[in-house]
């Protein structure tokens, strides 16, 4: 294998999604081939209802796609669009999740919410404490690790938020507009924050974005248009070769 | 794993606290119709428990004296003494009395003759004072009916005073208990009937006096002397039997079974007579209505833990997208129904505890009662968290995009 190979966290082969039939048919992802690799941050661009969060949910192993195959890491989830692993299982190893808002669990604190990430899998309470403190306090949260997710900023919610993404080493990190409903300072630290995880961790980070002010942070465009995925350009190719 | 359901519930405790003490509430009612059925029992049967005799003789065909109205004649008791194995006779009556005080308060309760001289009443569980010590004028009262002790009690014609407190003697119907000696309250009975007749007497002769006979003198003396006949000597309730150590009862029935104008029964066919007949229906009432107060309670709880689930949907989204296994939500909502479901439980014991001794009427709660009432909590909050687990796993994870 070549090393550009075994860098590849995440392969999908004609990937496509159809909802509804007939005249409510919406073709929302044309069928499409792709593939990000460790350590790389991935913007995808596009405008509203050009089926950017239908690409995430897909890749996100919520919605089954109408076709293609995806692997995640080392493990084949999907192969003709049919599951061929543990999709919850997947989702708690293999996967990062942040969003614009609500990323939080109510009634849990800053340390809790991080935590669940890795006892949902089976990691014991005390390791996962320790491993969620040292997280929360590399985001500057060490002081508000016992705070409720209504106590917390929204930039504090959102660092929590990435910490649980990234806490259990996920190969890849999927984001929905995470910086929407930041301000342009808290939102540049965010793709800040991303682009240090992916190097660190060797995860891939896709995220979806309207914010064009943080695109100089990415190392890949996938632009959407009406279902069709275009690779837009490279930026700063250099930075991926971080190996 | 951490346990999601107690931080939930602690998240919004006043909330949680507030629906298990209002829960709590209708589940001490239903620990309250147990406790009132069994009072029922017990008071229905503590006055035959407590004469405690082996046999009771009354009319022939009547369940009495309880159960219904029974006459038997005064001799009854010599006869029966003679009978091979009889240690004792005592002659019980009892009847009802309804007494209005000048300050308007009505006061029932049932007044009963113990077999002077054989019967002081020391076999009644006294609270105060002391069991009868004079043939005339004194009475033994159940505390419930609020006579101190040393006090007088008018009662027909003549005061009584109060010598002896009972707790918890009432008759099968829940009045309080009062003992006087036979001879008194055949006195008293005689006194109130013909009270009851004097007034009847009055009326006759103003009916008489409204018709037209009213201006014939000779129509108005008749009224005025027309009486019901007089029965004399007068009858009483039921003879008590006290067969000797050891001897058989069977075999004393047996021998009384040919006597004709009488039936007898063993103390503890009187107490079937009791539960069976006079508190039936009441206790089939307060079964129906403890049944009704259960399924109540089991869809005011449904409907508790699905409300509880519906404020939880989007965390359960959010759980079901970290790739949470079934089991974490299954744990989640069937422990804070339980949870709920225990602490009802709790404030339903503490309800109990400290409300049920204020009740009017007895009420009795036992172990066996507490721990069927726990096994139907946990009944109840197992279906109601089947219930909002239903709702639960609907949780769709692209609500967490949506929101
Ligand atoms: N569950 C669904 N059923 C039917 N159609 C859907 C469903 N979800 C999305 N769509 C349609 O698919 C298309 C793509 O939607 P999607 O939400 O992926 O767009 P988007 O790029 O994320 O938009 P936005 O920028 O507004 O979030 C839209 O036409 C949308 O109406
Ligand atoms: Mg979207």
């Amino acid at each position: 294998m070549t090393p550009t190979q075994t860098n590849i966290v995440l392969s999908a082969e004609s990937l496509s999604k159809v909802y509804g039939e007939g005249p409510l048919r919406v073709e929302a992802l044309k069928p499409k081939s792709f593939t990000a690799r460790a350590g790389e941050v991935v913007a995808i661009l596009g405008p509203s209802g050009s089926g950017k969060s239908t690409l995430l949910t897909i890749l996100g192993l919520i919605n089954p796609p109408t076709t293609g195959s995806l692997r995640i890491g080392p493990t084949q989830v999907i192969e003709n669009g049919r599951a061929v692993a543990n999709l919850d299982q997947q989702r708690r190893q293999q996967i990062g999740f942040v969003f614009q808002r609500s990323n939080l669990i109510p009634f849990l604190n800053a340390e809790e919410n991080v935590r669940l990430a890795l006892e949902l899998d089976d990691v014991p309470p005390a390791q996962s404490r320790t491993r969620a403190r040292t997280i929360l306090e590399s985001l500057g949260l060490g002081k508000r690790l016992h705070a409720l997710p209504s106590r917390l900023s929204g930039g504090e919610a959102q660092r929590v938020a990435i910490a649980r993404a990234l806490i259990h080493k996920p190969a890849i990190v999927l984001a929905d507009e995470p910086t929407a409903s930041l301000d342009s300072h808290r939102g540049r630290q965010v793709m800040e924050l991303f682009r240090e995880a992916a190097h660190a961790q060797g995860a891939a980070v896709l995220v979806v974005t309207h914010d064009h002010r943080t695109l100089d942070l990415v190392d890949r465009i996938l632009e959407m248009e009406d279902g069709v995925l275009t690779e837009k350009a490279y930026a700063a190719p250099g930075e991926t070769s971080h190996a | 794993m951490m346990d999601l359901a107690v931080r939930d519930i602690r998240h919004d405790l006043g909330r949680f606290v507030l629906t298990a003490v209002g829960l709590g509430m209708l589940l001490s009612v239903v620990l309250a119709m147990t406790g009132i059925y069994n009072g029922m029992v017990v008071d229905a049967t503590v006055v035959p428990d407590s004469l405690g005799a082996d046999l009771w003789v009354v009319q022939r065909d009547s369940q009495g004296p309880f159960a219904e109205s029974s006459r038997v004649p005064q001799r009854l008791a010599e006869r029966l003494r003679a009978i091979p194995g009889v240690a004792r006779t005592r002659s019980y009556v009892a009847f009802n009395v309804q007494q209005t005080t000048p300050e308007g308060v009505t006061r029932r309760f049932m007044a009963a003759g113990l077999s002077w001289p054989d019967d002081h009443g020391d076999m009644l569980p006294l609270a105060q004072g002391r069991a009868l010590r004079a043939p005339h004028y004194e009475l033994v009262a159940d505390a419930s009916l609020n006579l101190p002790l040393g006090s007088q009690f008018k009662i027909g014609r003549d005061a009584y005073s109060v010598v002896g407190v009972t707790r918890g003697m009432v008759s099968s119907s829940g009045d309080p208990m009062l003992f006087v000696s036979i001879a008194d309250a055949l006195k008293i009975q005689n006194d109130l009937a013909n009270e009851a007749m004097r007034i009847e007497t009055e009326a006759r002769i103003g009916r008489v006096k409204r018709s037209s006979f009213g201006r014939d003198p000779a129509s108005l003396e008749r009224a005025a002397q027309s009486q019901l006949p007089a029965l004399a000597p007068p009858p009483v309730s039921a003879v008590l039997l006290d067969l000797e150590p050891g001897q058989d009862v069977e075999s004393v029935r047996e021998r009384l079974s040919h006597w004709p104008d009488i039936t007898v029964y063993t103390t503890d066919e009187q107490r079937a007579l009791l539960v069976r007949g006079v508190i039936d229906r009441a206790r089939r009432q307060i079964g129906l209505f403890r049944s009704l107060l259960v399924i109540i309670s089991a869809i005011v709880m449904g409907l508790i833990v699905y409300t509880m689930t519906l404020d939880k949907m989007h965390s359960l989204a959010l759980l079901k997208l970290l790739g949470a296994r079934r089991i974490v939500i299954l744990r989640l909502i069937i422990e804070e129904a339980l949870l709920l479901g225990l602490l009802s439980f709790v404030v339903a014991l503490l309800i109990g505890e400290f409300m049920f001794d204020l009740f009017p009427r007895r009420v009795l709660v036992g172990d066996a009662d507490r721990l069927a009432l726990a096994l139907v909590v946990a009944g109840i909050s197992v279906a109601a968290g089947v219930v909002g687990l239903r709702k639960a796993l609907s949780a769709d994870p692209n609500q967490v995009l949506a929101s």
